[in-house]
């Protein structure tokens, strides 16, 4: 496979804050093999056979949750999706109570996804199964997160000394505070811009923040990070209109022939909201990285099924295969 | 009855006296005190309790209790919340009335009053609603609850919202000159936040609720207490700067005391490492400069009384995410080894002011008996071995919910002997 050597492998993957910067890399070195195999007629390596992949969703993705499908199928495992979308607060019913019937389905990986933070970690603690966070409250998004760092490195090599600019919706983001923690890791600068509303109380000293959109285009940033902003914020008062949201915090015409002009590579996690995030013609921008980022997160996802290892016992035929 | 009984040996500590101070006494037949002196001569037939080495604090009294009943047996009972209050050394305690249905009408007052004389061994008391239903809409029956022996108002849990309605409740229980106890809060900028806003909910991506909810929120009610000339108690004090502004209002003569939980003292947000629901309760866990300023408040005086906020979940409400689980930990049997360990063995505080706060001032708030050492009361005392120790578990709570962020842990010092009147309610062989 790869030629790094692998650092001891984990059960799971919560958050990017736990690893170390040698994790990072291994991760990111192991992604790029798998993204050579999808050029190939057969996309497929036999890493993961006879293993068994939950996709655990209790709030709805279908983006996320196609990349993990893939990325496990590319390894050879089987796959199951499971979409639950009652509120886990439902009387009689408990998360706990899920886990432990899918663990009776004897699964090897569960990929959780939860509008509450830190439930990943609590599934990880009561299941054998290898646990990868896919996004969990606004907490934290690892793979997204990995995959962001294996695209930037794609683009520009070595990270760094280089400089990511993030904007938008930081409050609510689990993506903005896992990208932020992975870029800091491999020793970028991070800063940012966003309405008083949206940036978040606590947050590291290392983010630097920005009075306008010109300004954080001064500082140089190798990359413009821009966060998805949900509609639905504008009732609850963070902002007063997408109008005006578009106007001062958006990728306007203006701004991104600025961003044409330096060469600044464009990223989004999708769904793009165009005409808010970004104009549309950021989309077929040369250095707009977005589209690479989703095919990446395939090759980043697979690069972590294959690095974890369940707590799963062997099963009697495995220990008689045993020299 | 019993024979008359002699406390051998003991330091007893008193609310006058910084130290304390090695003192037998002896409890008649009767269960009242007799003699309190240096050295008392057992009487014969008298049973002696060697007292060597341990505390013999008043019994202590917590005014903010959720006893749940009615509406959540499953969480807790009268019957049980009072057995954990005997097990933590408490000889009285004031029941919340946000049960199901709320306490807001004398009928219930009288029924959780009934239901504790029948199966409570220690008095118990209740306070009563502010307003109907606790909806914040209209004023509940004050006055029949008020006849019936509510000791306190409140809409515990929540705020009375409505500041022209908190006014009336105020100027009305002025007339009776009845204690409003208030969670203050203000909802709106609480916003579905499960702990404190700041660094560490950053690092979680939990929602904060900043110490500005609660801090806006004392001030509102202080002066509306200061218009109405009522008075007025702020429960379960969190931040500085909420301690500050009581501070201001206590200057100015405004009637008002308030109140610290052990937990706001002994832990603040950066103990909530892994999502862990037991340490999650409303008012959240703040900052260590909160603690600091909390403890300097109790020790000069400006917060008034400790009180535990027990607030029983099943294992099954707070087996949830961190957000959707709900609010408040247990606190009865935690309480006075865990304050014992981490602030009064370290000297931070003085045996007297924990006396004074969880025993005299709570009770005198409410206009309740003091628990003395004077001869011819009656007996009300806790015996406290400080090296013994407290299992933390399952197993040994009397409480019927085990969610206390101290689960699992050995707290230094044990409740051994917990003296009311002619009886013993609990007996060290008992632990």
């Amino acid at each position: 496979m790869s030629t790094v050597t692998s650092p001891p492998r984990r059960k799971d993957l919560l958050d990017i804050e736990s690893l170390s910067r040698e994790e990072i890399v291994f991760l990111l070195e192991t992604a790029r093999p798998f993204k050579d195999l999808f050029t190939r007629s057969v996309k497929k390596v036999p890493a993961l056979r006879g293993k068994t992949v939950l996709n655990l969703f209790f709030e709805p993705s279908t983006r996320t949750r196609a990349s993990f499908e893939i990325a496990a199928k590319r390894l050879s495992a089987d796959v199951t999706n499971l979409a639950i979308t009652q509120s886990s607060v439902t009387k009689g019913e408990s998360i706990l109570d899920t886990v432990e019937t899918m663990q009776s389905m004897k699964v090897d990986y569960m990929v959780v996804r939860h509008a509450g933070a830190g439930v990943p970690a609590f599934i990880a603690k009561h299941t054998p199964a290898a646990v990868i966070n896919a996004g969990d409250g606004n907490h934290a998004h690892p793979t997204q997160a990995l995959l962001d760092a294996f695209t930037m490195r794609e683009a520009v090599g070595e990270l760094a000394g280089r400089k990511i600019l993030l904007v938008g919706d930081l409050l609510h983001s689990r993506v903005s505070r896992s990208v932020s923690t992975i870029a800091r890791k491999l020793g970028m600068e991070v800063g940012i811009f966003a309405p008083g509303t949206l940036v978040p109380a606590g947050r590291p000293d290392y983010m630097q923040p920005f009075a306008d959109f010109g300004a954080a285009l001064e500082w140089g940033p190798d990359f413009v990070y821009l966060l998805r902003l949900q509609r639905e914020r504008q009732a609850a008062h963070f902002f007063p209109s997408l109008r005006e949201y578009h106007n001062v915090f958006g990728l306007t015409r203006e701004r991104f022939v600025e961003c044409r002009r330096r060469g600044i590579r464009i990223m989004h996690p999708g769904p793009v909201n165009r005409g808010v995030e970004l104009v549309d013609e950021v989309l077929t921008y040369e250095h707009c990285l977005i589209n690479r980022q989703v095919e990446n997160g395939i090759a980043a996802r697979m690069a972590v099924l294959y690095w974890l290892q369940p707590a799963v016992a062997a099963l009697p035929d495995e220990k008689e295969d045993a020299p | 009855m019993s024979n008359a009984r002699l406390f051998r040996g003991g330091r007893l500590v008193d609310p006058q006296h910084a130290e304390p101070r090695r003192l037998d006494i002896l409890v008649g037949a009767d269960g009242r005190i007799e003699k309190i002196a240096p050295e008392v001569k057992p009487p014969s037939g008298a049973d002696t309790v060697d007292c060597t080495g341990k505390i013999v604090l008043p019994g202590l009294f917590d005014m903010h209790v959720h006893l749940r009943e009615p509406g959540r047996e499953d969480e807790e009972t009268i019957a049980t919340g009072a057995r954990a209050a005997v097990r933590g050394g408490f000889t009285g305690i004031v029941a919340m009335p946000n049960t199901d249905p709320p306490i807001d009408t004398g009928g219930l007052v009288r029924f959780v009053r009934t239901l504790a004389r029948e199966q409570s061994p220690i008095p118990v008391w209740t306070s009563g609603c502010i307003t109907k239903g606790r909806g914040g809409k209209q004023l509940a029956d004050i006055a029949d609850m008020h006849r019936q022996g509510a000791v306190m108002i409140t809409d515990d849990g929540d705020p009375v919202a409505d500041p022209y309605l908190f006014r009336r409740a105020l100027e009305y229980a002025r007339h009776f000159d009845l204690l409003v106890a208030c969670h203050c809060e203000v909802p709106e900028l609480s916003h579905g936040g499960a702990m404190n806003e700041g660094a560490r909910s950053y690092r979680l991506g939990i929602p904060g609720i900043p110490a500005c909810s609660e801090e806006i929120s004392i001030a509102r009610d202080l002066e509306l207490a200061r218009l109405a000339g009522a008075r007025i108690h702020i429960q379960h004090v969190t931040t500085a700067r909420g301690l500050d502004i009581i501070r201001r209002a206590k200057a100015d003569g405004v009637r008002v005391t308030c109140e610290v939980s052990p937990h706001h003292l002994l832990l603040n947000e950066d103990d909530i490492t892994d999502y862990d629901t037991y340490f999650k309760m409303n008012p959240p866990l703040r900052t260590p400069a909160d603690n600091a300023a909390l403890l300097a408040g109790l020790l000069d005086g400006s917060i008034d009384a400790l009180a535990t906020d027990h607030a029983p979940h099943t294992e099954f409400e707070k087996n949830l995410d961190f957000a959707s689980a709900p609010f408040g930990i247990t606190g009865l049997e935690t309480a006075l080894p865990s304050l014992y360990e981490r602030l009064v063995l370290p000297g931070k505080l003085p045996w007297d002011i924990l006396v004074r706060a969880f025993s005299q001032t709570p009770r005198r708030i409410l206009g309740i008996e003091e628990a003395e050492f004077a001869e011819g009361q009656l007996a009300n005392f806790t015996i406290f071995n400080p090296d013994g120790s407290t299992q933390v578990s399952v197993e040994t709570m009397a409480s019927k919910s085990r969610n206390t962020p101290f689960l699992g842990q050995t707290l230094t010092g044990a409740v051994e002997e917990v003296v009311l009147g002619p009886g013993l309610l609990i007996a060290a062989q008992e632990r």
